[in-house]
């Protein structure tokens, strides 16, 4: 029993079942999607499967469509994500003051990062819409004429939807850490009588930038994925212009069966998110050494 | 406290209040009009004008018992209980793991957080023909095998959180007691972390049941669940958008009342024992 126990030890005993469906809904998907990669592999022909080396990867240089599908995307993540860490961190002050409907204010607002983004697509779609929509028609009433979903305009729309289904995730971890800030600084501040916007700067800024480095690339990374917004409105139109980098590789792989093109793409896509990872896990680090 | 102090407090106070109920403005309506929607008499639907009426049940009872949505919705329940049931079983002692042993140290750590990251795109490729040449396509078994590749992780990561905050005096004392390491994990550690294990429970289950990408793919046929039925509510013609939005209100009402009970833990869940809020 003894011996036993040295040979494999309980710390690895009890990460077995774990390691075990990891490898096989995980491990062993990515190793074969990377083979896949590497081969001339479509739906169609599965019976011609030939090996092309990297061939997948070089052609994506020259494929118009996949750099519009990530520009698109990089359009995307950038301007949801900064718009929701400055009205998540906005709201987040809001509701850090002693106020006696904080706990109601707070449950609600969160509400919308709970709901299926299908579900957030749709309504939007049906809020938004040119014709039946209630918001074209309030503002027409103000006479104010917008297409939402037109061409130039679309991409900017999802944008704004990602930010009513994901500022509450900003709110939600900037109010946290908000919470946890000590309270010396902030004391120190007052008693030298310093304004509440130098106060904000100089102190709780400063302070809260581990927190908000860690906010910002897990929401970051979560955009990366964006398809059911497009999936359930432009469906990647008008042309190509709301067309994601998700939404790119679902329709090479799954409309077009081109699997050994999306599988390259994929990869390309693991890449930029490992880095972000890396980045991300030494953030969630260096915010532990904090008081 | 002079009077000129006192009106400036009061205007701060209440414009932050202003800006608050803006902000829950702007949350509601969507879901107010939705509910509206679902209550018009067909012909009135697409009449953005039209805000007063006498509500009709008619788009309930057509979804909830004339269609396939309870179905659908049976679906995306068993789809998503299996899914957290297996994430905990083999979540949670390895969540110990990590926690008391630093097992793998940083690096498993980190794939861990790797995995919870990773794109959907890039599992689904691999995972569309396994499943094919399983002729698994279009059964829940391929859905939950999808799902299980983000839920674990995240139950993983969150239960980390909660084994750290556990006091370390309580197993040494359980194994005086005669306890074996895994008895004082199973019968002393886990009923204390069970919170803990309701969270994440309840957190992995509401990610499974938000779930369209890989359900779409692997299993938009017979089988689909309630994500890839209301997705199905895309052509927008006039008698399935008030359907439509009770089909979106079925989807997402189970989740908002869920969110509720998780929303306080959720914090300390997403940090995994690292961030310390």
């Amino acid at each position: 029993m003894v011996t036993q126990r040295s040979r494999f030890p309980l710390a690895y005993r009890m990460l077995l079942p774990l390691a075990a469906v990891l490898l096989a809904v995980l491990v062993y998907p990515l190793v074969f999607s990377f083979w896949i990669s590497l081969h001339d592999y479509q739906l169609t022909a599965l019976q011609d499967v030939r090996f092309v080396g990297l061939r997948n990867y070089l052609e994506l240089r020259g494929n118009g469509s996949f750099w519009n599908a990530m520009r698109n995307t990089l359009i995307f993540v950038f301007g949801a994500v900064t718009l929701e860490t400055l009205l998540g961190f906005g709201l987040a002050l809001l509701l850090h003051r002693p106020n006696r409907y904080r706990d109601f204010f707070r449950s609600i607002l969160l509400t919308p990062m709970f709901i299926t983004p299908i579900a957030v697509g749709l309504m939007f779609r049906f809020l938004l819409n040119q014709q039946l929509g209630v918001l074209p028609y309030l503002l027409g009433k103000l006479g104010v004429q917008i297409d939402f979903f037109g061409p130039g305009l679309a991409l900017y729309s999802i944008i704004l939807i990602d930010v009513w289904q994901w500022t509450p995730f900003m709110l939600l971890l900037l109010l946290a850490g908000l919470e946890s800030l000590p309270a010396a600084p902030f004391e120190a501040a007052r008693v030298d009588g310093a304004s509440a916007w130098f106060t904000l700067r100089k102190v709780t800024l400063p302070l809260m930038k581990p927190v908000i480095l860690v906010a910002l690339i897990i929401r970051g990374l979560d955009a990366f994925k964006v398809f059911e917004y497009i999936f359930a409105i432009t469906r990647g139109g008008p042309g190509e212009s709301t067309e994601s980098i998700l939404y790119h590789i679902y329709k090479v792989g799954f409309r077009f069966f081109r699997l050994g093109e999306a599988a390259a793409m994929a990869y390309i896509l693991i890449l930029i998110t490992m880095a972000l990872v890396v980045v991300l896990y030494r953030a969630m680090r260096s915010a532990e050494e904090l008081p | 406290m002079n009077p000129s102090y006192r009106l400036r407090r009061l205007l701060t106070e209440s414009s932050a209040l202003l800006i608050l109920l803006v902000a829950l403005l702007v949350v509601l309506f969507p879901y107010f009009w939705i509910l509206l929607a679902s209550l018009k008499p067909v012909d009135l639907v697409s009449r953005p004008d039209v805000w007063l009426f006498s509500p009709s049940a008619f788009n309930w009872e057509e979804v909830l018992l004339r269609s396939d949505v309870p179905r659908f919705m049976l679906n995306s329940l068993m789809v998503g209980v299996v899914t957290v049931a297996v994430a905990l079983i083999t979540g949670a002692p390895a969540a110990y793991s990590f926690s008391r042993f630093n097992t793998g140290g940083g690096l498993a750590r980190f794939s861990i957080l790797a995995a919870e990251m990773m794109p959907p795109a890039v599992l689904i490729v691999p995972l569309f023909l396994l499943m094919f040449r399983l002729a698994l396509l279009d059964t829940p078994v391929a859905t939950i095998a999808a799902h299980l590749t983000f839920v674990i992780p995240v139950v993983t990561w969150f239960l980390i959180g909660f084994f750290d905050e556990v006091p370390r005096e309580l197993e040494e004392q359980a194994m005086v007691d005669g306890y074996t390491r895994f008895q004082a994990f199973y019968k002393v550690v886990l009923p204390t972390v069970r919170p803990g294990l309701a969270a994440a429970g309840i957190f992995g289950f509401v990610l499974s049941w938000n779930d369209m990408f890989y359900a779409l793919i692997l299993s938009g046929g017979r089988n689909k669940t309630l994500p890839v039925a209301i997705a199905g509510f895309w052509t927008f013609r006039g008698i399935e958008m008030g359907k439509m939005a009770v089909a979106i209100l079925v989807a997402i009402v189970p989740v908002l009342l869920a969110s509720f009970f998780v929303q306080k833990y959720l914090v300390k869940g997403l940090g995994g024992g690292a961030v310390k809020f």
